[in-house]
């Protein structure tokens, strides 16, 4: 009895969510409409995200090509994509920026849900999905990262992995082992080499495009199914046509997106934005370089972690990730203003983290 | 005879005539000065005909003024070919479009039912002149050659003779016909200017240039509707072109942008053999690493000592960086008793590879965090992010026949002593774990 009625509430739970009977000619383009209001700006930041995602998709594809996962030929190969093939540089480029853009893009639409409250039934699932995305475009960050196997990248990637080693400082008993073991089940091997640098190869090729790919079409579905949130509580200016009106502007937007892209894929190279020169091929002989810090995307978890003990971070990110994942059934009855706030000043922290992370390290640690 | 009639005394009556006749009817009717406007009867056709055929007559007129007041000047510019060929193209290209201008008011004229209420004989005399007269200069600008240039030597002189009352007709006796022709036709015109349309000429309306904008406004209903109407049509419709041509020149400008690198990028890179031997001679090297450091792997596996350096090779100051058992980074330095000093050279906190240079206070520094590690003991120091203490490594002293004088397993005291001048000759190695050094 119990069984039967929990089937059926979870039966009811997802004909709610998945309205397939709108999957239809008629509501997904004929009828959908985009409100026009203050915060509309928001409803462009997914769409962007998609964009800079299939640049990646694209670009990446032409590295394909070229380049050769091998701890050996890794570093050459690369170095042979930038020097020797036509445009090369170009591509390589514009991956670079459009991997930060992409996350920057999304790191926006995350708040701007957030703030246009756009998780509110019935769109639970297309929230959590974005979660989702939003972990994997990182996980995307951090294996692709490791690829050009220079100094830098080889060190990072120890450094990052070491911080699951160092959980099991807090672990009692046997359970001390575990992290350890887990860090080389990613590595492959006891420290950072080849079978590390396959197993990112494949994730970062393989495996998350796929994740993506699927939860992605997930995402875009019941997007498409609920139609856009309505994003403010006051009665927005007035409605758009999704098709053409919408999609046409969308469009616009990317073009521009294209063109900023492309001019800073010509005329500026992602590396020139280091400290430090980034084309050392890594040397397992050699010591750690100076200075060595993550992807900018990562600097707001980065310096925190940097000066606050372990733990305190372990804590803040598991509360985050529980945060994010349950959002919607927490702030449910949160009002729209609240959340405009509280969206405000994770944009404020990201950003005060990401421009001035490292002298705000510097203050505390001299 | 019959020349000088008309080379002579038909020039002096034509301009008679034109000088009375015009100061007559600008002073009797200074209304009828202007040309009789047609466009409330037609207007569509008029654009494609008025505007051609002006601003080619316009241009072409222009052309021949300046040749007549400004012979010297003309002619100099015209001795620079460039010059010539682009003043002649320009006047046969205006000429063309006049004919074409003045070919469609012909037809417009004869058949409209409209405009012919309106049109008079003498407006068919003065189009079908003026067909014939700039036909006849087209055909002497193809016929005979660089007109621009010969001219300033004949006609132009022809021309100050009469205006000057010395009248020679030795320049133009010897003309072709076709070109005497366009000759008597242009006094004709003259003699013609004040009694028919083409005396606006003379009405040239400079003021348009620069009078306020006006706007016709209908104030009927239907003319009102018809116009908001057909406003809303145009504007449809040109918006439409000019969002299909934008965006239809957009997406070629950036396939044909994105598709030159593409093609080119899989194309792949030109055949260079210098930098193709050197990209080579990069790659061998690297898999010469990898493969000493395969050997490395192996040797770890299957050997129970491994050699760091030869003793004598060892600095207080500068460590020596190996590679470990667990096949991470360690440094070797030379102590102060003289023994050595091994130890691992991967952080205690996060894993990176601590300097290799001690510094003051015999420490050495991981850069990652700033922890450092005193190279006697392996200790962090106080309040670093690194809590434990590196690792020592056991290590023995071979000498040269391949037997062990020395050695030391982590934590405990030295086995065996050395003098210095034995020690020179050693080789230090590090001993597996767990492995009993004998």
């Amino acid at each position: 009895m119990k069984l039967h009625e929990t089937l059926r509430n979870t039966e009811k739970f997802l004909a709610e969510r998945l309205p397939v009977e709108k999957m239809n000619y008629a509501s997904m383009v004929q009828k959908k409409e985009v409100p026009v209001h203050g915060l509309a700006w928001g409803y462009y930041m997914g769409g962007l995200a998609m964009f800079f995602l299939m640049v990646q998709i694209a670009t990446g594809l032409m590295l394909l090509f070229y380049y050769q996962p091998t701890v050996s030929d890794a570093h050459a190969s690369v170095e042979f994509i930038t020097d020797q093939v036509p445009a090369g540089a170009l591509v390589r480029n514009v991956h670079a920026w459009a991997s930060s853009l992409m996350i920057g893009s999304v790191l926006a639409h995350l708040l701007t849900a957030f703030a246009m409250k756009a998780f509110e039934k019935p769109r639970e699932l297309t929230w959590v999905t974005g979660v989702l995305l939003l972990g994997i475009t990182f996980a995307f960050g951090f294996t692709g990262y490791l690829l050009p196997w220079h100094q830098i990248a080889v060190n990072a990637t120890k450094i990052g992995l070491q911080t699951i080693e160092e959980i099991g400082g807090y672990l009692p008993g046997q359970m001390a082992e575990w992290p350890r073991q887990a860090k080389e089940i990613i590595q492959g091997e006891a420290s950072v080499g080849q079978a590390t640098l396959s197993r990112f190869f494949s994730l970062h090729v393989i495996i998350l495009p796929l994740a993506i790919c699927g939860v992605l079409g997930f995402h875009l579905v019941s997007v498409q199914l609920h139609g856009m949130s309505k994003g403010i509580d006051a009665k927005p200016r007035h409605m758009e046509r999704f098709f053409p009106t919408f999609l046409l502007k969308d469009l616009r937007v990317w073009g521009i997106a294209f063109m900023v892209l492309f001019i800073l894929g010509v005329c500026l190279p992602f590396e020139s934005l280091f400290a430090y020169p980034l084309f050392e091929p890594f040397d397992p002989k050699g010591s750690t370089p100076d200075g060595i810090k993550p992807e900018w995307y990562f600097f707001w978890v980065y310096y925190p972690l940097e000066l606050l003990p372990l733990w305190v971070i372990l804590v803040g990110s598991t509360l985050l990730a529980v945060l994010l994942l349950a959002t919607p059934w927490l702030f449910k009855n949160t009002n729209r203003q609240t959340l405009r706030l509280l969206a405000i000043m994770a944009g404020i922290y990201l950003v005060i983290m990401t421009l001035f992370g490292e002298n705000i390290y510097h203050l505390f640690k001299g | 005879m019959i020349d000088a009639f008309l080379f002579i005394g038909l020039p002096y009556i034509a301009l008679i005539v034109a000088v009375i006749g015009c100061v007559r009817r600008a002073r009797l009717s200074k209304f009828s000065m202007s040309a009789r406007s047609s466009q409330f009867l037609e207007d569509r056709q008029l654009l494609w005909g008025s505007a051609p055929w002006h601003i080619g007559i316009i241009v072409v007129l222009l052309g021949h003024l300046l040749a007549f007041l400004l012979p010297n000047i003309w002619s100099s510019v015209l001795t620079v070919p460039v010059a010539m060929f682009c003043i002649e193209t320009l006047g046969i290209a205006c000429a063309l479009l006049a004919l074409a201008g003045l070919g469609t008011l012909i037809f417009r004229r004869l058949t409209s039912a409209r405009l012919q209420a309106v049109t008079t004989h003498s407006d068919l005399l003065v189009v079908a002149l003026l067909f014939m007269q700039v036909l006849l200069g087209l055909l002497s600008a193809i016929y005979f050659r660089y007109g621009s240039a010969w001219s300033t030597g004949t006609v132009v002189p022809y021309l100050w003779s009469l205006l000057l009352l010395q009248p020679d007709m030795a320049y133009v006796a010897g003309f072709p016909m076709l070109f005497k022709l366009h000759l008597i036709g242009a006094w004709l015109f003259i003699l013609l200017l004040p009694f028919t349309r083409l005396m606006h000429i003379l009405a040239v309306p400079f003021t348009y240039l620069w009078r306020a904008p006006q706007r016709v406004v209908w104030n009927t209903t239907r003319r009102r509707q018809h116009a908001v109407a057909a406003t809303i049509r145009a504007e449809s419709r040109r918006e439409f072109i000019k969002g299909a041509a934008g965006v239809t020149g957009a997406t070629g400008l950036l396939a044909l942008g994105v598709s030159s690198k593409a093609v080119n990028f899989f194309k792949g890179a030109s055949h260079d053999p210098e930098a193709e031997s050197a990209m080579l001679e990069k790659k061998l090297q690297r898999l010469q690493l990898t493969a000493e450091e395969r050997g490395y792997e192996l040797e770890r596996q299957r050997n129970s000592m491994i050699l760091v350096s030869p003793y004598a090779e060892l600095d207080p100051l500068k460590g020596k960086y190996f590679i470990d058992y667990a096949m991470a980074p360690g440094l070797a330095f030379k102590g102060k008793d003289g023994m050595p000093i091994v130890m691992s050279a991967k952080c205690t906190h996060l894993g990176c590879t601590v300097s290799s240079m001690v510094d003051d206070n015999g420490r050495v520094l991981c850069p990652c965090h700033i922890s450092y590690f005193d190279i006697l003991t392996g200790m962090p120091n106080e309040g670093a992010p690194a809590k434990a203490p590196l690792a020592q490594i056991a290590w023995a002293l071979v000498d040269a026949t391949g037997k062990v004088v020395a050695s030391r397993a982590p934590g405990q005291p030295v086995t065996g002593t050395l003098t210095p001048e034995a020690l020179a000759q050693c080789g230090l190695y590090i001993t597996k774990p767990g492995k009993a050094s004998a």
